[in-house]
């Protein structure tokens, strides 16, 4: 009897302690390094943050219209603190793969290898659409500028479709370098762009016929419009 | 060129015209030019100059033909001969970049004054010659301004803007800061040369104001010159407003950064002595589309607003959008102009935007502007026309207290003045 009990029962405890004895190290210095990394995150955030105020990178976003697009996106931080806390939210997550790795498991560690050959991807990801946004609204701003100064009345709907296409662009190359749905994303972004230009070419050749006669007309002829005789300087 | 201006050595007199498809003026000019130095400056040695920006209708072919006879100016003969030199300038397309030849030139010759008049002038005499070189030559004066009567609806950024805002930033009434014909001492001339600017908007259309605020902050003595009617061809018809804009006021407000110690000092404007024979004269009728203008303030105020946030403080945008309608009551006050050039200026020295794009937000403002004055000028005279742009000129002088408050505080977004 106390034979069978110790094989059907002592034994396994014995052994699963045995294993849970080796393994707590593991887990303790996983749980160390993963409070080691928010300390240092925290410290990290903080002196980028600062850094990145004291360079004026709030008031370069302000200028670029960064700032204006975060506020239309709904997100209330500024540039500075939402770079800090992205580079707080990186170092959590090399220290968590840190973290996993002291457990020393296979199957963790070949995840933690595909996710350290991710970051660079993510990075760069990250990258293009901070630049993509900075670029839409240039451009979106240029655009609603040069076609208000023209007096086109549709000026806001002509910047809004430029800055749709650059953020869009954007994305689609974002996605590309993330590897998700690669073929789908530049497929969608091809024919819808090209959809449009198609569109609007139709639309303008259609419905604005006479306009576009008569701008080329005055364009070759090189005319100038009555109103303008007067000298500006 | 080179060879060319060693064959010249020194001379006493640079006489600079920048060209570009100028050949239906030109002529004129460069016959008016050799009038005036043979027969005011005749035992001057001179060079006239065309700093030519690749025209394509044979602008330095008329120049080169050009010839004026000297008996029907009444001068027997000139002492010295007068030295053509025409030659492409390099470099940024514009007037400036022509202008920083003509400098090179006038310093490689050693030239004690230098005059410079645009090749789109059908008004010039050679009178315009002594008046703009005399005073430098005899009176020692180091910059001449020009001085004369435009038409009331001509040179609106000169009126609305540039000669009321440098009258009222650096104390000193030239009427014509941006006028376009100057007289200056070599010596200017080779200071201005020294200058690292020529890859700014100096070297367009900035270079007329940047002139005039240097020769003023380097303490030149000034003064201007009447020369009597300005007519001239439509200035280069090509040009969009909103870069012209861009190019001038982007220069002025430049200015205002590199001189703040200097404007900030300056309480009150005085004037500036005016040389030259004062008389009437009758000017064309132009052509304008009020309505036209007013549409575009309209589109303006209603489209950029949201971008004005941070450059307006909430009553100035609040005023504007109430102005917003038809041409018909359309004003904009003084008082309510000024805010507005201020505000842009603290904008742009505070960066709250791409600075191209706060400039030429401007356009749509400034149109309004032109036919808020138009619109209250329609049944003026020259005088009260003039007395009105005083009027404009003294709005500014009370309301920089304002802008020297704020100059140096910082940005405070949602509410910047």
């Amino acid at each position: 009897m106390s034979e069978t009990w110790d094989t059907a029962f002592v034994e396994p405890m014995r052994e699963f302690f045995k294993e849970v004895g080796a393994f707590l190290p593991h887990v303790l210095a996983m749980v160390a390094i993963v409070a080691i990394g928010f300390g240092v995150a925290w410290i990290v955030k903080t002196a980028i943050t600062s850094a990145m105020k004291a360079a004026g990178v709030d008031q370069f976003s302000g200028r670029v219209g960064f700032s204006q697009a975060l506020s239309r996106g709904g997100i209330r931080e500024t540039p500075a603190h939402l770079i800090g806390r992205f580079f707080y939210w990186i170092i959590i997550l090399v220290f968590l793969m840190f973290g996993l790795g002291a457990l020393q498991l296979p199957h963790v560690d070949r995840f933690i290898d595909q996710v350290f050959s991710y970051i660079p991807h993510l990075l760069l990801a990250v990258t293009i659409i901070v630049v993509g946004v900075i670029l839409a609204n240039f451009f979106g701003t240029a655009t609603l500028i040069a076609a208000v100064n023209s007096q086109i009345t549709q000026a806001r709907l002509l910047a809004r479709g430029v800055r749709l296409a650059v953020i869009l662009f954007a994305l689609s190359m974002a996605f590309e370098q993330l590897g998700i749905a690669t073929s789908i994303i530049v497929a969608a972004f091809s024919i819808s762009f090209g959809g449009a230009v198609l569109a609007l070419a139709i639309a303008f050749g259609l419905g604005a016929k006479d306009a576009a006669k008569a701008f080329l007309e005055q364009r070759l002829k090189k005319e100038r419009p009555k109103e303008e005789e007067f000298s500006h300087l | 060129m080179r060879r060319q201006l060693d064959g010249i050595g020194r001379a006493d007199i640079l006489v600079g015209i920048p060209s570009y498809n100028n050949a239906g003026t030109i002529g004129h000019v460069v016959r008016a030019v050799s009038a005036g130095l043979a027969k005011y400056f005749p035992e001057s040695k001179a060079a006239l100059v065309n700093s030519d920006g690749g025209s394509t209708d044979g602008t330095p072919d008329v120049v080169a033909r050009a010839g004026v006879d000297l008996q029907s100016v009444l001068v027997a003969h000139r002492v010295n001969p007068l030295h053509k030199i025409t030659t492409p300038y390099h470099g940024i397309p514009g007037k400036g970049s022509a202008f920083r030849l003509m400098f090179d030139i006038a310093a490689a010759l050693e030239v004690k004054a230098c005059a410079v008049v645009d090749s789109d002038l059908r008004s010039i005499t050679p009178e315009w010659i002594e008046l703009l070189l005399r005073p430098v030559l005899r009176e020692g004066y180091d910059y001449v301004a020009p001085y004369y009567l435009r038409h009331k609806y001509d040179g609106t950024i000169t009126n609305s803007i540039v000669y009321p805002l440098t009258r009222a930033l650096y104390g000193k009434r030239i009427r014509q800061p941006i006028g376009g014909e100057f007289g200056f001492t070599g010596d200017l001339a080779r200071y201005f040369l020294s200058k690292d600017v020529w890859g700014t908007d100096v070297a367009r259309y900035g270079i007329d104001i940047w002139m005039t605020t240097t020769a003023i902050a380097r303490g030149s003595r000034i003064c201007q010159a009447y020369l009597g009617a300005k007519l001239h061809d439509p200035k280069d018809p090509g040009a969009d407003l909103s870069a012209m804009l861009v190019q001038v006021v982007g220069s002025l407000f430049s200015l205002m950064e590199e001189h703040a110690a200097l404007w900030k000092g300056v309480e009150k404007s005085e004037p500036v002595p005016l040389f030259g024979f004062q008389y009437d004269v009758g000017l064309e009728p132009v052509a304008v589309n009020v309505d036209r203008m007013v549409e575009a303030f309209t589109l303006g105020v209603r489209e950029f607003a949201p971008m004005w946030q941070d450059v307006f403080s909430p009553d100035v945008l609040e005023r504007l959008r109430a102005l917003q309608g038809t041409a018909s009551g359309f004003h904009i006050p003084d008082e309510l102009w000024v805010r507005v050039v201020f505000d842009f200026a603290l904008a742009a020295h505070r960066r709250i935007m791409a600075r191209e794009h706060l400039l030429k937000s401007l356009t749509p403002l400034y149109l309004g502007r032109v036919a808020s004055f138009i619109l209250e000028t329609r049944q003026s005279g020259h005088r009260e026309v003039e007395e009105k742009i005083e009027e404009l000129c003294r709005a500014y002088e009370q309301q920089k207290s304002c802008l020297l408050e704020q100059w140096d505080r910082p940005l405070n977004r949602g509410a910047s003045s």
